[in-house]
């Protein structure tokens, strides 16, 4: 996962490739940390769902109770799968965040060991979405086929419909304005990406690839093959 | 005898079901089939009327399930045609009354007597909804070409994969003046969307009305568009081979002239 929420408070939460990394101050008064905890998780909306989540307090020794406590918290409030607690030694390496957010990508050094690493995170759906289903995606969501009118879908990154978009799409959930949603048909009802929301979208007569993108905090819809939004980045980039 | 269970469904109101669930029986009957069409809208019957049976009932499909009365007492045969037989819906229970279970169990009894059951499904996705589908072997989707009901129709068509049916589809109520004029989704508009096997195209006609009123049935009027419409719907469904036809606009006397010396199109 690549979803990095920084903050300056005493509780910080990182992605790690198998869940969330949670720094915490134990010496903290337990509503604090509850409180804290509760706000960093409800920015991860559903990507908190079923994730494994570690605690970092300095090491696990004399901890059991206040751990004991966060594990109960965090499961039945954010249906977390599990709570572990980490040894005393330095976090683990974070998977590179990429996207726009990837700091200089002039000078990275060998780009195909990092596919290598990288996890393959589309869910990808072949058929024809209808009216009343919902397809929800940690990652990014790849659909084959058309999308009705009625229908919803949610992804944590990018939405690539090879069809038409007629239904709602929310990409980027809950905070990734980098996302996009592309579509062959793009008529959708509504589209979100990150927090901005776009209703009445003007529907395209054509039959082109189109793509929703946020710019300056407002979703733009661009013609796909005329704008080549990627291509003047100079590194293939994981996404 | 092993007969078929159809469910006649729509997900949106007032699209035409009882009208396709009665044209169909009554065409199917025709060509000598037995046929039973069952009212599944328990509370708000109807389909009793437009077949003009409603003085004659006095058991229903409630009673039937639930062994109160037998089969045979709660079919009525139709006064026209022969093998087509109502099993009216209950005017004082609600769609509680039945479960899916006691409609696989009822629908079992009926194979046994007809070729073809035909249950025509109230509006909605609840449990009456529920009810008609559990039994069926197979269904038939009716909408119109209009936004709202296209939308109802695909929800429904998913819930039926859900169950492994495949349904087919009727479009009824088209209006070729106004598909023309692109005021009216056409029926590749429809198709389109829903993507599945079209079974017919039905006109609107005025002579809906009048049958469903007096209780005459639609098919056996020669001059009802949507009547012979059906009668080719049913013919389908006896598996032939009939190419679909698409409804055409009626061309005034002066649009005809206009197009004999070259000035309309």
């Amino acid at each position: 996962m690549d979803v990095q929420l920084s903050d300056k408070s005493q509780v910080r939460l990182k992605g790690v490739r198998d869940g969330f990394w949670v720094t915490l101050d134990p010496s903290l008064p337990a509503d604090y940390i509850q409180e804290e905890l509760t706000r960093v998780f409800n920015q991860l909306q559903h990507l908190a769902f079923n994730s494994h989540v570690t605690l970092d307090m300095g090491g696990p020794e004399g901890r059991e109770s206040i751990v004991e406590m966060l594990r109960a918290f965090l499961k039945s409030k954010f249906n977390v799968a599990s709570v572990a607690v980490a040894p005393a030694s330095p976090p683990p390496k974070e998977v590179p965040v990429n996207g726009e957010h990837g700091g200089d990508k002039s000078h990275k050094p060998d780009m195909s060991s990092v596919w290598m690493e990288h996890h393959s995170d589309a869910l990808v759906i072949a058929g024809r979405v209808r009216s009343g289903q919902k397809i929800t995606a940690q990652k990014h969501l790849v659909i084959l086929g058309d999308v009705n009118p009625g229908s919803e879908l949610i992804a944590g990154g990018d939405i690539l419909i090879m069809g038409t978009l007629g239904g709602i799409a929310l990409a980027g959930q809950p905070d990734n304005e980098a996302a996009i949603i592309l579509a062959i048909g793009f008529k959708p009802i509504q589209i979100q990406i990150g927090g901005i929301i776009a209703t009445e979208v003007p529907v395209s007569q054509r039959h082109t690839l189109e793509f929703a993108r946020v710019d300056h905090g407002d979703i733009v819809v661009e013609d796909y093959i005329k704008t080549n939004p990627f291509g003047r980045l100079t590194w293939p980039e994981v996404r | 005898m092993d007969g078929k269970v159809i469910v006649i469904t729509s997900g949106k109101g007032g699209v035409g079901k009882t009208t396709a669930t009665a044209c169909i029986g009554a065409a199917l009957a025709l060509e000598n089939r037995q046929v039973a069409v069952v009212d599944m809208d328990i509370g708000l019957r109807n389909l009793d009327g437009g077949m003009g049976l409603e003085n004659r009932i006095v058991f229903n499909v409630v009673d039937a399930a639930k062994g109160k009365c037998k089969i045979k007492q709660a079919a009525i045969k139709d006064r026209r045609i022969e093998n087509l037989y109502l099993i009216p819906a209950s005017q004082s229970d609600n769609k509680d009354a039945l479960t899916p279970d006691i409609m696989v169990r009822l629908c079992k009894e009926l194979r046994k007597e007809f070729d073809y059951v035909l249950l025509d499904c109230p509006a909605g996705i609840e449990r009456g909804f529920e009810n008609s589908v559990a039994p069926a072997d197979e269904a038939v989707v009716v909408c119109t070409p209009e936004v709202s009901s296209v939308r109802d129709a695909d929800r429904v068509i998913a819930l039926l994969y859900a169950r492994s049916i495949t349904p087919r589809l009727i479009v009824n109520r088209i209006v070729p003046e106004m598909v023309e004029n692109g005021d009216m989704l056409s029926h590749e508009d429809v198709v389109d969307v829903l993507s599945v096997e079209l079974l017919g195209l039905v006109p609107l006609d005025n002579q809906v009305v009048i049958s469903t009123n007096t209780g005459a049935p639609l098919v056996l009027q020669k001059d009802s568009e949507a009547g012979q419409s059906f009668r080719r719907i049913a013919l389908r469904m006896e598996g032939q081979d009939i190419p679909i036809e698409i409804p055409q606009a009626q061309k005034s006397f002066w649009k005809k002239l206009g197009i004999i010396i070259g000035i309309g199109k």
